[in-house]
């Protein structure tokens, strides 16, 4: 659930709290984790790296480029943004990196194998589609455009681009987290799905600051309304798609509210919100979002008849209900207490991990952040894909595209969104944001999810 | 084909023309000489080619699905399985086989990269074998068997080539295929390939330096265009 980070991101709650031994092990054990891995060496990079550039150098650009230069089969060769000093400042992690300041020339590079595009969602579409067509692997940040009718064009032209990866920003449906915790709830771990709850509270003011006017207010997209998805359509779509995915359905209707409660300044967008999600079987997704207050951070939860499932960052526990059937392995997990209840954390491996004679909740599950293993699924599929296709063309010629698309689909690929899941995603987020916006409940129609 | 060096102009290159008198030398006497009497397979899709290993901690397995190549066999061979007996003399024929080294997959990156690193993938990106000799093993033969070889040749693995001899059954189906199939042990050190000893999450792995590399080979003639 984690989103990237804000430049004045400052979660005051958390830092209060680090008189606490386990939280500032995690404040700390994870950058220290992160630094470790920060640079292999170039030597160490794998042979199976993908040349990759960068497109849109803000925060989360920036955070590409750190992850993408952390990963064994990831290696950053360019960089695009039209600002100067995005540029310089992304290069100082890439530094042998080509700087462009069009994203036309950084596709026009033959070294460039894939993209990452990281620019506000308004500026997606041009860029998206170009970059398919230029035969790139695109990794595009959800949502996947600023409107249903761009994310559209984006979705088809992925879906024909042919021997190419195209990824949407998705990073929980790549994580190893999610994948363990899928067929637990899917399979019924938490007894049958009554309803869902997600929030993401944080106290910052979501504004960046500025040299000049103009500057400001392309910096600012997130507080315009016209270039905006809002809250939840920014950051809310994470939690969403993972909803939807452990429950195997997509919403019938959204009811959304917002307002402006703290940041009185001239801003266009709600720094508060509530949604709600209405599914089959009377199933509920309640969803707060907001700028106000920190309290409790951000988490997802998944309420059964059993038990309630709570996801937090890389972490979750189950809370079960007295009548609930015994599962066996919980009376060995760990258990954490928050205030009265007791949660059953939920480690994948953690058998394994104890005949190591290690403790499971020690270890860090997953040291690096959830882009890691977006983006390392993103390589490892592009590099799969291109190497297939190549390895296939010149043993046995082209002439037979249905036994290429045969061998292809043998390919062991790692987990990874498709173009349908970031559709999907994006036109429930932004509908959301439109309810937020008119206050109205919408109905969402079959066909803004096919292209 | 007729010996290429009856159509090369005199005025050509001594040293060119040395390296076709090579090739042909290198080349299975059978395969070159008596060209016009092979019916020549073309590699397709479909092939499988696995390698099973062992290390300190489990045992483990590689697989591809990409064989290319051809294989030409004499073109009035009794490739039917019928009962029989089959002539024990040396079959006329030739193969070059070739797989990638980077098709070959364990199902997990981390396995991949390093047995990527311990081929030296990107100098010698391809494993190669060619066939020196073929002959039918002797003995009587089941109706229905597929037939039985010996063949011997040379396999280049991470750029060091190595004679190996081994037992291959020979399968035509679907009127125009061939399926090859064989195995053959194969110690890595040989091949100048050092055994991985990745440093992973369970702790350091020594991998065995002996593998037993095995193989399914389809390959198909390709049927005469209509005249």
């Amino acid at each position: 659930m984690k989103t990237p980070l804000e430049p004045f991101d400052f979660n005051r709650r958390e830092f209060l709290r680090g008189g606490s031994v386990a939280s500032l092990a995690a404040l700390f054990g994870m950058v220290q984790t992160v630094a470790q891995d920060a640079k292999p060496a170039e030597a160490e990079k794998a042979v199976t790296v993908t040349n990759t550039g960068v497109i849109g150098l803000g925060a989360r650009g920036r955070e590409a480029v750190t992850v993408l230069g952390s990963l064994s089969n990831g290696r950053v060769t360019a960089l695009c943004d039209h600002y100067p000093s995005a540029l310089k400042r992304a290069g100082t992690a890439a530094p042998k990196a080509k700087q462009y300041k069009d994203y036309r020339q950084l596709l026009a590079d033959t070294e460039v194998a894939a993209v990452v595009i990281a620019t506000p969602p308004h500026q997606h579409r041009e860029i998206a589609v170009a970059a398919l067509a230029a035969g790139k692997h695109v990794y595009l940040e959800v949502p996947l455009a600023g409107t249903v009718e761009d994310a559209r064009a984006i979705a088809l032209a992925a879906r024909d681009a042919g021997k190419v990866v195209f990824q949407p920003g998705l990073q929980e449906r790549s994580h190893p987290q999610s994948h363990f915790l899928l067929p637990f709830i899917r399979s019924g771990g938490a007894g049958r799905t009554i309803k869902a709850r997600t929030q993401w509270h944080r106290k910052t003011s979501w504004r960046a600051s500025s040299p000049n006017p103009d500057r400001e207010k392309e910096l600012n997209w997130k507080l315009h309304r016209e270039t905006s998805p809002g809250l939840v359509g920014e950051l809310g779509i994470h939690q969403i798609d993972t909803i939807n995915w452990f429950l195997g359905q997509r919403p019938k209707s959204v009811m959304g509210f917002g307002s402006i409660q703290h940041w009185k300044d001239d801003r266009q967008t709600a720094d508060t919100v509530q949604c709600i999600y209405e599914y089959s079987d009377d199933i509920h997704l309640s969803q707060e979002l907001t700028l106000t207050n920190s309290f409790d951070s951000e988490y997802a939860m998944i309420y059964g008849t059993d038990a309630a499932v709570m996801m937090r960052e890389n972490r979750a526990w189950m809370f079960k209900e007295s009548d609930a059937p015994l599962l066996g392995w919980e009376v060995y997990a760990r258990k954490d207490s928050f205030y009265k209840d007791l949660g059953i954390a939920l480690v994948a491996n953690a058998t394994k991990i104890v005949a190591q004679g290690k403790n499971p909740m020690e270890e860090a599950p997953y040291p690096n952040p959830p882009l890691f293993y977006a983006l390392e699924s993103f390589l490892f599929n592009a590099h799969e894909l291109t190497t297939g296709t190549k390895d296939f063309i010149e043993n046995f010629g082209a002439d037979d595209p249905k036994a290429l698309a045969n061998h292809l689909a043998t390919l062991k690929l790692l987990p990874a969104p498709k173009w349908k899941d970031g559709l999907e995603a994006t036109v429930v987020a932004l509908t959301a944001n439109e309810a937020v916006v008119s206050g109205r409940k919408i109905t969402f129609q079959d066909e803004w999810f096919h292209v | 084909m007729k010996p290429p060096r009856l159509l090369l102009p005199n005025a050509i290159a001594p040293a060119i023309a040395l390296t076709l008198t090579l090739a042909i030398a290198l080349g299975s006497a059978a395969s070159s000489a008596f060209a016009e009497t092979l019916t020549r397979y073309q590699a397709t899709p479909a092939s499988k080619v696995t390698v099973n290993g062992t290390s300190t901690i489990h045992d483990w397995k590689m697989e591809g699905k990409i064989i290319g190549g051809h294989f030409e066999i004499e073109s009035n061979y009794p490739l039917e399985t019928s009962a029989g007996k089959l002539p024990d003399l040396k079959v006329k024929s030739s193969a070059e086989v070739s797989i990638p080294v980077q098709s070959i997959k364990s199902g997990t990156k981390r396995m991949d990269e390093v047995m990527l690193e311990a081929m030296k993938q990107p100098e010698f990106p391809k494993i190669t074998y060619k066939l020196t000799e073929l002959s039918p093993r002797t003995g009587e033969h089941k109706s229905g068997d597929p037939l039985e070889f010996v063949s011997k040749g040379e396999l280049t693995i991470a750029g060091v080539t190595r004679p190996v001899e081994m037992t291959v059954t020979v399968e035509k189906f679907d009127g125009n295929k061939l399926k090859v199939v064989g195995s053959t042990p194969i110690k890595m050190t040989n091949h100048g390939i050092k055994p991985p000893a990745p440093n992973i999450a369970l702790g350091l792995i020594k991998v065995g330096d002996e593998v037993k590399v095995s193989f399914e080979w389809i390959t198909a003639r390709k049927m005469d265009a209509p005249k």
